[in-house]
């Protein structure tokens, strides 16, 4: 499994990886640091399950410490993200605020399911991508701008008091940039 | 160096203590039980099933016996109504959790979470189950793990990382999809590091890991067994 780590990645990838473990000096704890630095290095912004494995290995961490720490934290991907982010916040007060019927109009705008495919039943727990991989949509539990429910981010910028109108409106931007 | 001694009182009797003795390796020096569900002697405690709570003289909180360090003058009441009350209910949250069918279970009359259950006198659960649905791993030649029948303990994954070395164990996600996971959540049969010693199998304290080959209620776990190996290794946590 790990000779096929080797293989699958390319030698820049490893050589970037070797460099972000050396840089952070083998100290305890600097797992996380070095799986957010790989994470963004990545064009689609997340960790493939061989880069996982190879990071394991320089490490010398077990396999399942580092699958588990890169699930426990919403800040991994372990699938690749689209070019452009949107979130949608489904705390309690942008929920009060009608943050879903925002999330259901944005999922039908870009064309993504509805039904839930996660298991466990986590209706409000969404990591979705266009096929075309140009959105992705996700949420989160609050923001902290709650006074300006319903909060969106759109890659990384703000967007307080959101409705339907403004969210089309951003992605007719992002469309049209991209045109 | 001696280890200072400590008097505590555990239930208004007064016992002698070490210093760095957690309350329930004090009450068990000196044979008091506190009903325990992921404590396994010989491994690190997490606190993780919460059924170990006593009442602390001074304080109003709830403190799990497994974790917390005895202190020197500490009274510690380990039997109360309110213990009672909220250990039941930790209990009937865990049967919520998954889907634990007894009647078709390996380890059926030899669970610790159904023998808990009997002795806290759980016969239902007032909360709605969650039925999730969860898949069983028939893939490594022994064993089985049963999602099912989790209750999340983690006794498996210390004893696979600390007493066997080989840390094929861990816990995924956070909350509701917590779950155990094999390598890079692989198929336990495909897990590079599993030497397949069994001893998982022996600390689970139900019948989400199980040895192949036996039906139900035929499944006995010898966890006394990896007690005594901690203790002859002297690796004692
Ligand atoms: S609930 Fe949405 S920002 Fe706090
Ligand atoms: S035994 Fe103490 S929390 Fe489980």
């Amino acid at each position: 499994m790990h000779e096929m780590a080797k293989e699958l990645l390319d030698a820049g990838e490893r050589a970037f990886i070797d460099q972000v473990i050396v840089s952070k000096d083998e100290r305890p704890g600097a797992l996380l640091g070095i799986l957010e630095a790989v994470q963004e290095h990545h064009p689609h912004k997340y960790l493939p399950m061989e880069t996982l494995e190879y990071i394991a290995l320089k490490t010398q961490t077990p396999l399942s410490r580092v699958y588990s720490v890169a699930t426990f934290y919403a800040l991994f991907n372990l699938q690749p993200q689209g070019d452009n982010t949107i979130c949608i916040c489904r705390g309690t007060a942008c929920h009060t605020r009608g943050s879903r019927n925002l999330l259901e109009s944005l999922r039908l705008e870009l064309g993504l399911t509805l039904e839930d495919e996660s298991d466990g039943g986590g209706a409000d727990k969404i990591l979705q991508t266009t096929p075309d991989q140009k959105f992705t949509v996700r949420t989160v539990a609050c923001f902290g701008q709650c006074a300006l429910a319903p909060v969106v981010e759109v890659n990384h910028h703000i967007c307080g008091h959101a409705n339907e109108r403004t969210l089309q409106r951003e992605i007719q931007t992002i469309e049209r940039g991209s045109e | 160096m001696p280890q200072k001694k400590l008097s505590v009182r555990i239930d208004g009797e007064l016992i002698s203590a070490v210093e760095g003795q957690t309350i329930l390796q004090a009450a068990r020096a000196n044979g008091k039980r506190i009903p325990t569900l992921c404590d396994l002697e010989g491994l690190t405690p997490v606190g993780a099933c919460r059924l170990c709570i006593v009442e602390i003289s001074g304080t109003d909180r709830l403190f799990p016996a497994c974790t917390t360090p005895v202190q020197d003058g500490m009274s510690v009441t380990t039997v109360s109504p309110k213990l009672t009350q909220y250990r039941r209910v930790s209990l009937e949250l865990l049967f919520v959790e998954r889907n634990h069918v007894c009647s078709a279970c390996v380890s059926n009359g030899h669970c610790e979470l159904q023998a808990m259950a009997t002795e806290m006198g759980i016969s239902t659960v007032r909360f709605a189950y969650n039925y999730p649905k969860l898949a069983v791993d028939l893939s490594h030649p022994r064993y089985v793990l049963d999602q099912n029948r989790c209750i999340l303990c983690t006794r498996c994954v210390r004893v696979c990382a600390e007493l066997e070395g080989a840390h094929v164990w861990e816990v995924t996600s956070r909350g509701i999809h917590s779950r155990i996971v094999g390598d890079l959540n692989q198929k336990w049969g495909d897990a590079k590091g599993c030497t397949s010693c069994g001893k998982c199998v022996q600390a689970c304290p139900t019948g989400a890991l199980a040895e192949k080959g036996w039906a139900v209620e035929e499944m006995v776990k010898k966890n006394d067994n990896i007690s005594s190996l901690v203790r002859r290794r002297g690796v004692q946590a």
